[in-house]
């Protein structure tokens, strides 16, 4: 079976004054179909280098991207018309309207003019846009305008779309039409490579969640794989002012500026309430998420 | 439609803008020779503007690829890094189309030119836009940041539309430097106008060839060094 992602060994390294930096290290990872696989890593881990060599803009110094057993490095023309991409930062252009951006796209990627109509409006009502079609995106808000990004984005019938970050400087509400349209592409048996520094919305989202750092993958698995290779499954979130030295015999301890933040095991939980009952501590207990298991692949702390 | 008929249409004060530079360099020209050289400047003035709508070219694709990463997105549509170049081209065009129509009906006015005369007038505009349109791109790749293209936009106007002798006659350059100016594409663009509205299509085939094969070499050039991809180390 044709897997839609397939990425070996990935390296790439930037010259910057004279020093050179990599950015990939040997970056590995797949991606089946259907699927929203979403890449999360600190800022300068390599997601966006690794989207610009999946898309064809980046040449890597070795490894290799397939896209549907079609080698993006050695034949970039091949996977187009199968890859559609929401780049990072993206603007629209200030003096046309959503409209004219997604209807525009749509004739650049060879649809007739009522094909292209056709889409323009099932990209409105699916991203719940249409107050503001035919508003020039200088008068719009940057979440108005990063919308039109997403939306001429998703108006191609792609196999698989890349969206580097496509949330960011979307309000809730917004995030959510976002999340539903991704949703929708899956249900129809495409495939999302989806980087994001939001860890709920990877939990949300994603079948399966890769971890980058340093250029490299950490881990890639469901997000309840994920959890289970911690060594604990409970968070207890404790103020600052408990005894460090007394928590650390329960399990691991992460410092946040007002809270202790424990991770152990379910079955000492109950001693710590009663440790916190006696010292009339107010504790909060829950499951390892996804932040949890970031922290803990990533390194760093959680002010970071 | 892009960067051409929906700017305009939204915003036609840069048409005006654009037109008045060319057309107050055309009011100093002629107050300056007493009226002489109003062919000679509408000649340079048509050349101009087609430079003009090179250096747009640049802005654009810059615009388009640093400021609104436009550029990646069509990337991955399919389309060649030329055909999306000379599209954002074609735009420009737009912007720069009423000037160079002005200054072809001045040029048409002044002379007693036949269609073959216009034709060769519209035929070099055509191929200084290919060639300065190509030579743009290869700019805007290397360029890195917004603000580097500005200085690079004037100096590029300067080289190729007022230092060689398209608003003078080559002839009033000493000798050795008028080797210098065949240098400049656009001295054969001037050419082949000058000797088109003086009827001496005689002496035209050489700029007209060496004018069309350095075009051509030039698309030839762009198209192998063509990616949208970088190779950055």
């Amino acid at each position: 079976m044709v897997v839609p992602l397939l990425v070996k060994d990935l390296r790439k390294d930037y010259l910057v004054k004279g020093k050179v930096t990599s950015a990939l290290r040997g970056l590995s990872l797949t991606a089946s179909r259907p699927m929203i696989l979403s890449i999360l890593g600190r800022n300068g881990s390599g997601k966006t280098t690794f989207v610009k060599i999946a898309t064809g803009q980046l040449i890597p110094g070795s490894g290799t991207v397939e896209i549907f057993g079609h080698d993006v490095i050695s034949s970039p023309a091949s996977v187009k018309g199968l890859i559609s991409l929401v780049p990072q930062e993206c603007r629209p252009w200030g003096h046309m309207t959503p409209r004219e951006h997604i209807y525009l796209y749509q004739r650049i990627l060879g649809n007739s003019r009522e094909g292209a109509r056709d889409r323009v409006q099932f990209i409105s009502d699916m991203l719940n846009i249409g107050s503001f079609m035919d508003t020039e995106a200088v008068n719009l808000s940057g979440g108005q305008r990063q919308l039109i990004v997403v939306g001429m984005s998703l108006s191609a019938e792609a196999d698989i779309y890349f969206l580097d970050e496509p949330t960011i400087g979307l309000d809730v509400i917004t995030r959510k039409n976002v999340w539903e349209g991704i949703r929708y592409f899956r249900k129809l048996g495409k495939t999302i490579v989806l980087t994001t520094h939001y860890l709920d919305e990877a939990s949300a989202l994603s079948d399966e969640i890769a971890v980058v750092s340093d250029g490299r993958l950490l881990a890639q698995g469901t997000l309840q794989q994920l959890q289970n290779m911690l060594d604990y499954n409970t968070r207890i979130r404790i103020p600052a002012d408990f005894s460090k030295g007394g928590l650390e015999s329960y399990g691991r301890v992460v410092s946040d500026s007002q809270y202790e933040i424990l991770y152990t095991d379910e079955k000492r939980v109950e001693e710590i309430i009663l440790s916190a009952g006696l010292l009339k501590t107010r504790i909060e207990i829950g499951p390892v998420g996804l932040d949890d298991v970031f922290i803990s692949l990533v390194g760093g702390s959680i002010e970071d | 439609m892009l960067n051409g008929l929906i700017p305009i249409y939204r915003r036609p004060l840069a048409l005006v803008a654009i037109l008045s530079t060319h057309l107050s360099f055309l009011f100093f020209v002629d107050i300056f020779s007493h009226g002489t050289q109003l062919l000679v400047g509408s000649i340079g003035g048509l050349i101009f503007t087609v430079i003009n709508a090179a250096t747009m070219l640049q802005s654009d694709l810059l615009f388009g690829k640093i400021d609104l990463k436009f550029q990646q997105m069509i990337a991955t549509t399919g389309i060649s890094p030329l055909v999306y170049v000379m599209g954002m081209a074609t735009g420009d065009i737009v912007f720069i189309l009423p000037g160079a129509i002005f200054f072809l009906g001045v040029i048409v006015y002044l002379t007693p030119v036949t269609v073959l005369d216009v034709a060769l007038i519209i035929f070099a505009a055509f191929l200084t836009w290919v060639f300065f349109s190509l030579f743009s791109y290869m700019i805007s790749r290397k360029v890195r940041e917004m603000r580097e293209i500005w200085p690079i936009s004037v100096i590029f106007g300067i080289v190729f539309a007022v230092i060689p002798p398209i608003y003078y006659s080559l002839g009033s350059i000493p000798a050795p430097f008028q080797y210098f100016a065949y240098f400049v594409p656009t001295t054969f663009a001037a050419l082949i106008i000058k000797d088109a509205v003086a009827n001496s299509l005689s002496s035209m085939p050489l700029p007209l060839i060496v004018y069309f094969v350095e075009t051509v070499l030039m698309v030839v050039f762009a198209t192998r060094i063509s990616d949208w991809r970088q190779q950055t180390i």
